[in-house]
């Protein structure tokens, strides 16, 4: 009788849910905002250097990413809502998981290409992906998906650990295989907020989650700075040295450590003043900064743009952050409502490090600005997110 | 589809999630807001504690990518074209250590290439690399182009040969880096000269500013400006490489001749070493010996010479000065120190730097502008001109001169002697002139009178600068008398060209206007800038400050010291085969306890339309009576005018005697009488402008000492020469009372004189 009842609801809801709409236009304008000051920052930072043949090459190769994405975006919003929860389906999204932990593995192999000594691209053909944002996605969709499958099982222990140890096995793998620290922290972030907010437990959580941070986080210290005490610095693996860079800046023993991405980022943002040097007269872009278009866009931004340009980039990633949490909350089923809530902390997380790096808040480690920073697999895959939150927002539209 | 009704439905799984996850996401929404905030807050920390800080390490820290190009300095020309001075393309060898260690094994190859092609010590290169292993930019030398394209043809060839050979060889052979070795370019100051007119050119600090004589003078016209290669951003935001070309400097084209010039320092060098410790031991020929040669016509300077002179290539070089030279210039140059004994090491090393240095000093002033002295009887053509002009003489006046003149009054009265003792006898104004007669030349002053000598005086520019064109000239201003400090002792030797300081071109540029109808002309030196693509910017016409005197007694002047050299005191100085004009002069350097004479002869050439005037001084000879300096200073003007008349296309008008043609010959000079004839000129007018055969000589009335049989002089007792009535002791001295005690009459002398003079 009940799911008599209910089969009819879902029929008259499914009516509603495939009637095409606007999609969600706070979402989209500031999508749109985001993009435009994407590319003005990323020919700005790019369009001097050696090629000037070629100069937009950077700007040229961003905007295809992001019609790419604004293709994606208008694909899945046109799908139907089952489209969607098929990718939370547990076979599907296993092998989707599975699919995206296998490129992780491909860096093993000759298509891993490495930057800086880092092995984060694999490389088919023309086309340069980083696993480490498809399993980003993918474990978004999956805990979704696993979550809403079947309702309680997550406030079981059996069911709580089942979803932790898929988020852990994923975030280890891309720091052990990519050695990607921040792409790591943002994936196990991802999953463990998603978790948490499915779960009616607060306390041992937070209490977990916390003793595991600053355990975390007083070792590394502890490690660095016994290093630095016995003298014995250069032994460091880079990430500890991070930290003592974190702490100080000028100190000229760094300079070459890294400590000069961190500090000329500084000089860039404190140069730039309440409204900048004006978009395109940056002076710290010219080979000063490494990775200006990239992890450190925000520095560049903060130098031409100022601090207004700055906080119009916080507010509209704000918007964006907001506005997912708010179609979280519209959402009619726990499936869509988690797949808003990840994207927003996905946006959020992924924000706030790279800010934080920048800013020199936090040890420095490479993390993009979404949806400015110049790179084409974060860009595809943050707007797919973005696909998916509007398409749950299509859904609870009535 | 509320909160409040799922929780009034007895919660399905699903609401009871959907709520849970609401809860959660509400706290993490506003977590994630206040993070926003306090990122915004946090950039804007950044910029409020550290912005302005931040600002200048931004533009600190820009290395602009960009190179100076140097810029020419400007040359200089005489008056033909040749070159006196120029900057030369040369080129700094820059070593990049920090590259050579980059790449280790082709260090060897690359010191074999800078040793073998530009001769650099393998050794010193390779402990440089090893002692600066990060230095990136050291200059290790300079080269010419000659040596830089060596190098590098050496380079290219060798590397080629090591990529042929590579490509069949399993271990690779090192090829020369590079990289490790550029070239940056420069200019290198070049005075092909030598010493060719050092005084006047100057020469240049390693830095490129000017120093002394046209170097300083015009260093804004002969510096340039530096450009620049750089590269900047475009609006567009692309990074353009742009070069501002280098500015090059003028180029000074003097009236210098240097055949005359070289001519002139030949000479005065040929004195030097004919004269050096002839009568002082180890002393020079002269303290100084200068030359000037002008343009009357334009006041423009054919040459300007003075001994002795140094190397502008090499300022600071005087090896080819002995010890004892050195010790002399140091001297004049103001060094007062001498070694002790006991002294340390360093302490005579300070000294020993400082002698050097003041002997440099004192080398590199050009005596000709820039020290003054007193000009003696050269200056008589002056009194006597300006009497001419005042009317208060006439040509054919005559004179009486007893052999000296008292003037003044009871403890004032003075007595002035001339140099013929016994007195000339009744002479006329030429006479006077010729025999430079002392007496005749007080009576004319007294004539004349002070405030009228003074006018003339200071419109034949004395005590005021020529403003010749060149850098030092002296301010003579103090070193001359006024209406009030002038008495009437001042106002005698005055006449005759003792009492007041004069430099050398002040004196031949008020001689040009005597001898050339009355103008006086600005002197200079440079006639024509020039940009460096050689578009004239500015040409240098000859500036006439005044008429001193009248045409007419111009050529009275003219004919009084064609009278000197005729029959007169300067009968040496005429070169052979021609016919000239001028005044010899000797001062007397008193003041200084011990006698010294500065020596001179002023003239003009050719006699019947006199086209240059040259000036002749000998500044403290080192001959053992002014009797020999004088002479010398008129021999020294006939062997320079010998040699430059021909080359001006000045031509003989007199016959030649025998011993003079074979003189002429053995100097390989041709006799230009005959060429004179050809070019239309009759000889019967020549003649008719030949000498007047003197008028009846003046009697004079000699006294002989009974036991010797040497004339004596009637007022003191002084034995005389009996042909010329001078004295034969040589520290008699003109100014002597009526008992033949010398009195001291208040002269300046060089050095009050420089201590007057502010910019020394």
């Amino acid at each position: 009788m009940e799911e008599e009842v209910r089969r009819k609801k879902a029929g008259r809801r499914k009516r509603a849910r495939d009637r095409i709409v606007l999609p969600d236009l706070f979402i989209l304008g500031a999508l749109f905002a985001l993009m435009i000051i994407g590319a003005v920052m990323i020919y700005s930072t790019t369009s001097y250097t050696t090629d000037l043949n070629n100069q937009s090459q950077f700007l040229k190769k961003q905007l295809i990413a992001e019609l790419l994405g604004l293709g994606i975006i208008g694909f899945i919003y046109l799908m139907p809502y089952e489209f969607i929860r098929w990718f939370g389906s547990k076979r599907i999204r296993v092998v989707m998981l599975a699919g995206a932990l296998s490129t992780v593995f491909l860096l093993m192999t000759p298509l891993g290409k490495s930057v800086n000594g880092a092995t984060r691209w694999i490389v088919l053909g023309p086309l340069q992906v980083q696993p480490a944002e498809i399993v980003k996605i993918a474990i978004l969709v999956y805990i979704a998906g696993f979550i809403a499958e079947k309702k309680d099982y997550i406030n079981t222990k059996k069911g709580f650990f089942h979803a932790l140890a898929v988020t852990g096995l994923s975030a280890g793998l891309v720091y052990k295989i990519s050695n990607n620290l921040s792409s790591a922290l943002i994936i196990g972030g991802i999953g463990v907020l998603m978790i948490f907010s499915a779960t009616k437990d607060w306390a041992r959580q937070i209490i977990g989650y916390s003793i595991i941070l600053v355990a975390g986080v007083w070792f590394m210290m502890a490690k660095a700075h016994s290093a630095q005490a016995a003298g014995e610095v250069e032994n460091l693996k880079f990430r500890y040295k991070r930290i003592l860079i974190w702490e100080d800046p000028t100190n000229p023993d760094f300079y070459y450590e890294g400590a000069f991405q961190t500090l000329q980022g500084l000089y860039a943002i404190g140069s730039g003043g309440v409204f900048g040097k004006g978009i395109g007269k940056g002076i710290q872009k010219l080979d000063k900064i490494p990775e200006v278009h990239n992890d450190m866009i925000y520095s560049a931004i903060c130098e031409e743009m100022g601090l207004v340009g700055a906080a119009v980039v916080l507010l509209l990633l704000g918007t964006m952050v907001l506005r997912c949490f708010y179609l979280a909350l519209r959402a009619r089923d726990t499936y869509g409502m988690l797949l808003c809530t990840g994207v927003m902390l996905h946006i959020a997380i992924q924000t706030i490090l790279n800010v934080m790096v920048v800013t020199n808040t936090m040890p420095n480690t490479g993390v993009s600005l979404p949806f400015i920073s110049y790179g084409g697999s974060s860009v595809l895959f943050l707007m797919a997110e973005v696909g998916l939150v509007l398409r749950v927002a299509r859904n609870s539209s009535r | 589809m509320t909160d409040g009704k799922r929780k009034k439905r007895r919660r399905s799984p699903e609401a009871s999630m959907m709520t849970t996850i609401t809860r959660k996401i509400i706290i993490m929404a506003v977590l994630m807001v206040m993070f926003f905030a306090f990122l915004i807050f946090r950039t804007w920390t950044i910029m409020r504690d550290n912005g302005e800080r931040y600002k200048k390490r931004v533009l600190e820290q820009q290395k602009y990518d960009s190179r100076a190009i140097p810029y020419q300095r400007g040359a200089i020309l005489d008056r033909n074209g040749t070159l006196l001075a120029y900057s030369e393309r040369v080129y700094n060898v820059i070593l990049d250590s920090a590259m050579a260690m980059n790449y280790e094994d082709e260090i060897e190859t690359t010191l074999n290439a800078i040793n073998a092609s530009m001769g650099f010590d393998k050794d010193e290169v390779r402990t440089y690399i090893k002692e600066h292993p990060e230095s990136q930019y050291h200059i290790m030398g300079t080269v010419t182009y000659e040596q830089k394209e060596e190098y590098e043809a050496y380079l290219k060839n060798y590397n080629a040969t090591v990529t042929e050979e590579n490509k069949t060889r399993e271990t690779k052979l090192p090829k020369i880096n590079e990289k490790t070795i550029w070239f940056e370019d420069q200019f290198r100051r070049t005075y092909p000269g030598g010493s060719l007119a050092s005084d006047v050119i100057g020469f240049t600090t390693a830095d490129g500013r000017g120093q002394y004589g046209l170097e300083e003078y015009y260093d804004d016209m002969l510096t340039g400006r530096n450009g620049r290669e750089y590269g900047y951003l475009t609006a567009e935001n692309a990074l353009e490489r742009t070069v501002v070309p280098a500015e090059n400097g003028y180029t000074l084209v003097t009236t210098l001749d240097s055949y005359i010039q070289r001519v002139c320092e030949e000479k005065l060098r040929e004195y030097d070493i004919a004269h050096t410790g002839e009568f002082r031991e180890n002393e020079m020929g002269a303290d100084n010996t200068g030359v000037i040669v002008m343009d009357i016509h334009s006041g423009e300077l054919l040459a300007m010479a003075s001994y002795p002179y140094y190397d502008l290539n090499n300022p600071k070089d005087l090896s080819m000065y002995n010890d004892m030279q050195v010790d002399q210039l140091a001297k004049m140059g103001g060094w007062k120190d001498e070694f002790l004994e006991g002294e340390t090491k360093e302490e005579r090393e300070e000294k020993e730097a400082m002698r050097l240095e003041k002997a440099s000093q004192s080398l590199w002033k050009n005596f000709c502008i820039a020290q003054s002295y007193e000009p003696g009887s050269v200056c008589k053509t002056f009194t006597v001109a300006a009497a001419l002009d005042a009317g208060v003489i006439h040509d054919g006046d005559s004179f009486d001169c007893r052999g000296y003149l008292t003037f003044g009054e009871g403890s004032k009265a003075t007595t002035i002697r001339c140099h013929q003792r016994y007195g000339d006898g009744v002479i006329t104004l030429k006479q006077a002139v010729e025999k430079s007669c002392n007496v005749a030349l007080m009576l004319i002053g007294q004539k004349l009178g002070k405030d009228q000598f003074l006018k003339y005086q200071r419109n034949f520019n004395f005590g005021l600068r020529t403003n010749i064109d060149l850098a030092g000239e002296m301010r003579t201003s103090s070193l001359v008398f006024n209406k009030n400090n002038m008495g009437i002792t001042e106002l005698m030797t005055s006449t005759f060209g003792q009492g007041f300081n004069v430099t050398m071109i002040q004196n031949i540029s008020a001689y040009a206007s005597l001898v050339n109808g009355g103008y006086y002309y600005q002197p200079h030196v440079v006639k024509q800038i020039k940009d460096s693509s050689g578009a004239v910017v500015q040409n240098i016409e000859p500036t006439i400050v005044r008429q001193v005197v009248s045409e007419s007694v111009s050529r009275l002047m003219i004919d009084y010291c064609i009278g000197v050299v005729d029959e007169g005191t300067g009968t040496r100085a005429r070169p052979a085969g021609y016919r000239i004009g001028g005044k010899t002069g000797t001062a007397e350097r008193s003041g200084q306890g011990k006698r010294d004479y500065t020596v001179s002869f002023m003239g003009f050439a050719p006699a019947d339309d006199p086209q240059i005037a040259i000036y002749v001084v000998i500044d403290r000879p080192n001959t053992a009576s002014q009797e020999n300096g004088t002479r010398n200073a008129c021999i020294l003007c006939k062997d320079i005018l010998t040699e430059i008349l021909p080359y001006l296309h000045i031509f003989m008008t007199e016959p030649l005697t025998a011993a003079e043609r074979k003189e002429l010959e053995e100097k390989g000079l041709k006799d230009t009488l005959s060429m004179n004839s050809i070019s239309g000129e009759s000889i019967s007018e020549n003649e008719a402008s030949a000498p007047v055969p003197m008028e009846d000589k003046p009697e004079i009335k000699v006294l002989i000492d009974d036991k010797t049989g040497y004339a004596i002089d009637p007022l003191n007792g002084e034995y005389l020469d009996p042909e010329t009535g001078a004295p034969i002791d040589d520290d008699s001295s003109i100014f002597q009372d009526e008992n033949g005690h010398p009195i001291e009459i208040e002269v300046l002398t060089d050095e009050e004189s420089e201590k007057l003079d502010p910019r020394e």
